[in-house]
């Protein structure tokens, strides 16, 4: 035969059906600028630098393995869809005295074109999209933007566009091979194989039912933020699977019931919808599962990461009421460092660290407008009903984590030198001062260590903050004086032995220009903490090793709340779009594939009797159906979510539930827009193919 | 009565690019009593199928007038025309034309169910016709899982739910076997006793030789017709293979 007769017939093949391919090629050059991209910006070694940059390998890698295995999915789902329809045209090739081998080569050179296609744009979107997204990271993370930032390598081009060239060559033999497979008669009618009448299968709907129903358990039972945290991805995993069995067997069961009852069934408007949707509700389901579990998966990313990052002012604000926390501690190790309790502390004094402070400040042109020296003892306990006690064999379990507490512990004496209004404590009086718990405090009183003390007051004001907005619940409490200070201390420090707690002292400072503060930041703790050092070894020259006071500041959680928040939600916005596109496939192959296969059937309803508005209204009633049950489940699996994910964002500093239904809603309402308006588009596609107009 | 009457149809095709115009039909005209069996016999291409076509409103006429049970096909609104062809005409295809994805009981409900009768009637009416043609046992079964003769008598009772006053086939025996054919052959002729007016569309002598009347078309134009009179099947079979081979050695009328 002639040369280049296999490239020019696939060639003409491609655009014969470009329904079919022009998405094929989209979907690979789409994921593949994605997976490139997310490459690239796991890679790039200037981004990392950046203010806060230092979480972006680390998240980026995630979202690598997470497009990645995404690709695999929906490249595998159009292959399938293309090669049904292509088996057809291979089998009249073979019946018509093409060999098998020919056919070979005109797949291999129809993959080629394709797939060639697909890489090669796929990474020209990605290089010409990677500066916009590195500036956007950028943005996000709050950093001023680098000139001239444009990043090439083959150390991402390479693997990249190899990763995706092994993928298209294993789908490519896989299609060979099922080609070689088949017999020609077989390649005919391949499209047009009778699907049986599916059957209900109960187990399946029980499974169903169950595992959903256990996903929702664990997102509305699990009080424990932590939990929450171990718990989630065995929710996600339980609601996928119970969405696909519950779709798959929940729908046949439901029509099934329709059909039979009798007075529902035999009426023009339902018959013709009923019996379509039922014939393939098989495919249908696990389609609308699909779409539903994508959609759930965007709503899920883009509202959590959204909240965080909208919300990352409002929760510095709430975190760190101070600008600056110093422990005003530091341990020396005289001889060496070999074991955890082989230095001894040292405190600094007071007014040391706060003519320190005061001149670091000056040199950056701050001036410090509040100090305060906090001394407390900060204990852990497990918490049952009024009773606190230490059980340090229950200290590290997730599952009691809803029951241990925090106690910050201070004198009444320090409390009115922080301005607090005289409570005259008896030495078996406390007041207690709850911080992140919302419930009212219900007891009388509260037994430490064995010992009872009667609650004189329940306070909302308490001098001493935790910079971090902490998982397990917080007190402050009020004691009478040093003596019952040291009883606490020293029975806590008997049952913990070397983990127990020390007295903190801390030293509070707060600033008086918050925008210059965030800029200079930085310098701002290095020059502090060489300050430091400095005094240390002025004083202890003997010192083999020290630890340094820790410096707990305002510019230091936002620089690193930000790179957190923003690499996140950059993550859940990219992942958004590849989730939101690839429904907008499925969607689309569902559309002509079945339009294809529905054309014979409403061509043969029409000779029957049935006027083109009735077809048009049975369409509409199918498609309606298949399409808006997925986006209902979505919605229903979000509201399931919320009590998990706000315990969960709680874990990442957001303890405003609130904020995350705000954008849960609007997430959901603007995902329920674009939808209406793919489903609006492909129906038109489905209707032209049905009606022949093509 | 005529139910059918059929005057001077033209039906002109204009080819895709606007080039050609080809005169599919020239001038036909017949009429068809309540009642009668009549048989359309033609070649390939003499114009049989847009005959069909047009009775069954499914493509018009480029001039010329039908009136099926008094009323103009031409006058019914574009929008009344199926539920027309649904109430008036009934139809079986050479390729059966059942939808897989409905029982073969739904198959037949379905002219039915689009005409919007109740669950009671649909009822009354499937049990004698079904039992009539046979196919009783096969209600609930799929149409992928019985016979080709079957599947054409199924089609049969599609068309005959609605109490039509015409039953159009076209080519019904075209895709059975000898024996399924002589089954449904049969079962025209009896439906026909009991009254049902049957105007079908063949190539097969045979099948024709069971009508009450033969048209032959050629050309576009009804080219001959016989009557039964008082032959038996085997006798019309006779004269028509007579009348085709005439018409096959180009004999003018």
């Amino acid at each position: 035969m002639k040369k280049g007769f296999y490239a020019k017939m696939a060639f003409s093949n491609i655009r014969k059906n470009y329904r079919f391919f022009i998405p094929h090629i989209l979907t690979g050059a789409g994921l593949l600028g994605s997976f490139y991209i997310i490459l690239t910006l796991a890679m790039d070694g200037r981004l990392h630098e950046i203010k806060g940059g230092d979480y972006i390998p680390t998240f980026m890698v995630m979202g690598v393995a997470i497009i990645g295995l995404l690709s695999i999915i929906l490249l595998f789902y159009t292959n399938s869809f293309l090669m049904k329809q292509r088996k057809r045209e291979f089998g009249l090739y073979n019946i018509l005295g093409m060999e098998k081998s020919h056919i070979g080569k005109v797949l291999f050179f129809e993959s080629l074109f394709s797939n060639g296609c697909a890489i090669i744009l796929g990474l020209a979107f990605g290089i010409l999209f990677y500066k916009l997204c590195s500036l956007a990271v950028c943005r996000l993370l709050g950093t001023e933007l680098i000139v001239g930032f444009y990043f090439i390598t083959l150390k991402t081009i390479l693997p990249a566009g190899l990763a995706f060239l092994v993928l298209d060559l294993i789908i490519y033999f896989i299609n060979q091979i099922s080609i070689g497979r088949m017999k020609p008669v077989d390649l005919l009618k391949s499209t047009k194989v009778g699907e049986k009448e599916p059957k209900v299968k109960w187990p399946l709907l029980i499974l169903g039912i169950l595992t959903l129903g256990g996903g929702y358990y664990i997102s509305l039972t699990t009080e424990s933020p932590l939990k929450a945290l171990l718990l989630f991805f065995v929710a996600i995993i339980l609601v996928i699977i119970g969405t696909y069995f519950l779709l798959t067997a929940g729908s046949i069961w439901v029509l099934k019931g329709l059909k039979k009852n009798k007075k529902y069934y035999y009426n023009k408007k339902h018959m013709p919808a009923v019996s379509g949707l039922l014939y393939r509700m098989k495919q249908n389901a696990v389609g609308m599962a699909s779409i539903a579990i994508l959609a759930t998966g965007v709503l899920v990313m883009l509202s959590t990461t959204l909240s965080l990052y909208t919300r990352a002012e409002n929760i510095l604000a709430s975190n760190y009421p101070d600008d600056c926390y110093i422990t005003n501690q530091y341990g020396v190790f005289e001889n060496g460092y070999e074991n955890d309790q082989d230095y001894t502390f040292y405190e600094l004094p007071v007014e040391y660290t706060e003519e320190t402070i005061t001149q670091v400040a000056k040199k950056h042109n701050l001036s410090v407008t509040e100090f305060a020296a906090q001394d407390y003892l900060e204990v852990a306990y497990v918490m049952e009903g009024n009773e606190l006690s230490v059980d340090t064999q229950h200290l590290n379990i997730a599952d009691n984590l809803a029951g241990l507490a925090n106690i910050l512990f201070i004198t009444e004496e320090d409390y009115v030198k922080t301005g607090g209004e005289p409570l005259h404590l008896e030495k078996d009086e406390v007041e207690i001062c709850p911080f992140n718990i919302t419930d009212k405090y219900p007891y009388q009183s509260i037994t430490i260590h064995g010992k009872k003390y009667q609650i004189k007051a329940v306070g909302d004001r308490f001098p001493i903050k935790t910079p971090m907005v902490s998982v397990v619940n917080v007190y402050g409490m009020v004691v009478a004086d040093e003596d019952v200070l040291n009883d606490i201390y020293e029975a806590q420090k008997l049952e913990y032995g070397t983990y127990a707690s020390n007295y903190s002292h801390r030293i509070v400072a707060s600033f008086d220009n918050h925008l210059r503060l965030f800029d200079v930041g930085e310098d701002f703790t290095k020059d502090l903490r060489a300050s430091f050092e400095q005094y240390i070894q002025e004083h202890h020259s003997e010192a083999v090793e020290y630890s340094t006071p820790a410096i707990d500041s305002v510019w230091d959680a936002r620089t690193s709340i930000y790179g957190m928040y923003g690499t996140l939600l950059f993550l859940g916005i990219l992942l958004g779009l590849v989730c939101l596109f690839a429904t907008v496939l499925i969607i689309y192959y569902k559309q002509i594939s079945e339009g294809y296969e529905d054309r014979d059937r409403f061509q043969i309803m029409e000779k029957v009797g049935m006027s083109k508005a009735e077809v048009k209204t049975t369409i509409r009633k199918q498609t309606l159906m298949v399409f808006f049950i997925p986006l209902i489940v979505a919605g229903v699996h979000m509201i399931f979510a919320i009590p998990l994910l706000t315990k969960l964002l709680k874990v990442l500093l957001l303890s405003n539930p609130w904020t995350f239904v705000m954008y849960a809603a609007i997430c959901f309402v603007a995902f329920a827009v674009i939808y209406v308006v793919i489903y609006t588009l492909t129906a038109r596609t489905y209707y032209k193919i049905v009606h022949n107009e093509d | 009565m005529s139910i059918l009457e059929v005057n001077s149809v033209k039906k002109t095709y204009t080819t895709r690019f606007g080039g050609n115009k080809v005169e599919a039909l020239k001038g036909v005209s017949f009429s068809v009593e309540a009642g009668e069996y009549v048989a359309i016999m033609g070649e390939s291409g003499s114009g049989k199928t847009t005959l069909l076509n047009i009775l069954a409103a499914l493509d018009t006429a480029t001039s010329g007038q039908i009136f099926l049970g008094g009323k103009n096909l031409a006058e019914i609104k574009e929008n009344e025309l199926a539920s027309f062809r649904r109430d008036n005409l009934g139809f079986v295809f050479q390729e059966f034309n059942l939808l897989d994805t409905f029982s073969v009981k739904d198959n037949i409900l379905l002219p039915m169910v689009l005409s919007g009768k109740t669950v009671a009637e649909m009822e009354e009416r499937i049990l004698p016709l079904s039992l009539a043609l046979g196919i009783h046992g096969i209600l609930d079964k799929f149409p992928y899982e019985i016979s080709g003769g079957q599947k054409q008598r199924v089609a049969a009772a599609r068309a005959l739910i609605n109490q039509p006053q015409l039953l159009l086939a076209d080519e019904p025996t075209g895709a059975l076997d000898s024996k399924s054919s002589d089954e449904l052959l049969r079962i025209f002729k009896s439906i026909n006793q009991d009254g049902q007016t049957i105007l079908m569309v063949t190539h097969s002598v045979k099948a024709a030789s069971h009508a009450g009347r033969v048209l032959f078309i050629r050309d576009g134009v009804v080219f001959h017709q016989i009557y039964r009179g008082n032959s038996t099947d085997e006798q019309l079979y006779q004269k028509i293979s007579d009348t085709l081979t005439m018409l096959l050695t180009g004999g003018d009328e």
